[in-house]
């Protein structure tokens, strides 16, 4: 490393509810964009915008779509069971957080 | 190099059926999968686990692996034995499916580095786009109120010009923006895995925890605080120093305060366009009866108040 790598601050771009369209959800998942639609079809992930041309995916849609791939190829899990799962996994983070956010952990 | 017990890592006696086998990764891979389990350890298990199944569903793997005897202890110092593998035909060929390159070093002596046919994605054609890349990164509740430079090391398996896998270490300083909330994640474009060819790099995607802190608990972009305070201060109302993130500020407590009340500081949580909430719990604290004048200030409560807490149970 020399000494410019040292110095040099990488400033990032916040994703927000709208930032990400298809192609760069497709490149972040590594996944060709069939996938995506067909996990949108399933209502695992919901876009904003009304067509296809105008969605556009959250740092959430992010996370759900990464495990959902990860589920399908580790698990052998279907797109019916995934939206099932992740539902079901997020209800449980949300009882966490309101447990922590009572002291109860 | 250690030898690995497949069958102790997937709990099964060294005569399991192919079925049980199956049965058994099923049942451990969702208990360890990193996307379900909270287990601390679940992605290192789960890895363990693939591996394990990688060997023990391949008949041949299987009896390859058998061949090298019961008599290996888990962790104990191995060397394959000299023509260990004779009669089979798995070495260096594509019988390993799978990421093989998460393999431990056990696995690739005995069985090679095969399955990597379909790795060197991303180098196909001339001028590919590198893969974007994903890390998870912990700051400080501190970080998002005054935003920050943080300095980041991320290890990323890469593969050289012979295909092997190396794993590269490299530190990045990123700047916090003021008000990011656990969960949001960042981009850093042309950050991810090297095009190849005259292809651009890929992007990396930092996605934002918060670390524990001592006095304060986040929720989206409410931040909870609990707050001791005497029967006295919540019973006749009082004014008390309360700590935050921006420093410490003065906050009213109403008279007959209850345990658990909230009471809330608009706009004082996480900043940004909509800013968090701030809220102080009260924690009612008992002084200890342990003096004389304190027993005896109970004891006239318990003479001239008329208080039962136990009214609504019925007894």
């Amino acid at each position: 490393m020399n000494s410019h790598d040292l110095t040099c601050v990488h400033t990032g771009t916040v994703i927000e509810e709208d930032s990400l369209t298809l192609g760069q959800l497709c490149r972040a998942c590594d996944v060709h964009a069939d996938w995506i639609i067909s996990i949108v079809e399933e209502s695992i992930i919901e876009p904003q915008g009304e067509n296809i041309r105008l969605w556009r995916f959250s740092g959430k849609c992010l996370l759900r779509a990464r495990s959902a791939l990860r589920l399908q190829r580790d698990l052998g899990v279907n797109l019916a069971g995934i939206a099932l799962a992740l539902d079901l996994m997020e209800e449980l983070e949300n009882l966490r957080a309101q447990m922590k956010t009572l002291g109860h952990s | 190099m250690q030898y690995k017990d497949y069958y102790k890592i997937m709990g099964l006696s060294r005569d399991a059926t192919q079925d049980e086998i199956k049965r058994a990764y099923r049942k451990l891979a969702r208990k360890y999968h990193p996307d379900v389990s909270k287990e601390k350890d679940a992605e290192a298990k789960f890895k363990e686990l693939g591996e394990a199944y990688e060997v023990l569903k391949d008949p041949e793997k299987r009896a390859a692996y058998n061949q090298l005897g019961a008599d290996w202890k888990a962790g104990q110092d191995f060397r394959p034995p000299p023509n260990w593998n004779e009669g089979f035909e798995f070495k260096g060929g594509g019988f390993t499916g799978g990421d093989a390159g998460a393999f431990s070093d056990f696995f690739e002596q005995l069985f090679g580095r095969a399955g990597f046919g379909g790795a060197d994605r991303g180098q196909y054609g001339f001028h590919a786009r590198g893969q974007d890349s994903h890390a998870k990164i912990y700051i400080d509740l501190e970080d998002s109120f005054n935003g920050a430079t943080r300095n980041i090391s991320l290890s990323t398996p890469e593969m050289n010009a012979q295909g092997q896998v190396q794993v590269k270490h490299r530190s990045l300083n990123i700047k916090i923006p003021k008000g990011i909330k656990p969960g949001q994640h960042i981009r850093l474009a042309g950050q991810g895995s090297p095009g190849s060819g005259k292809g651009e790099a890929g992007d990396l995607f930092l996605e934002i925890a918060f670390n524990n802190h001592p006095l304060y608990r986040v929720s989206e972009t409410d931040v909870y605080l609990d707050l001791p305070v005497t029967p006295w201060e919540a019973a006749l109302g009082a004014k008390v120093k309360v700590p935050t993130p921006e420093g410490p500020v003065d906050l009213k407590i109403p008279p007959n305060s209850k345990q658990g009340g909230k009471l809330r500081l608009t706009g004082r949580g996480l900043p940004g366009q909509k800013p968090g909430d701030f809220y102080v719990v009260l924690q009612i604290a008992l002084p200890p009866a342990t003096s004389g004048q304190a027993k005896a200030l109970y004891e006239k409560m318990h003479q001239e108040l008329d208080f039962n807490p136990r009214q609504a149970l019925g007894v």
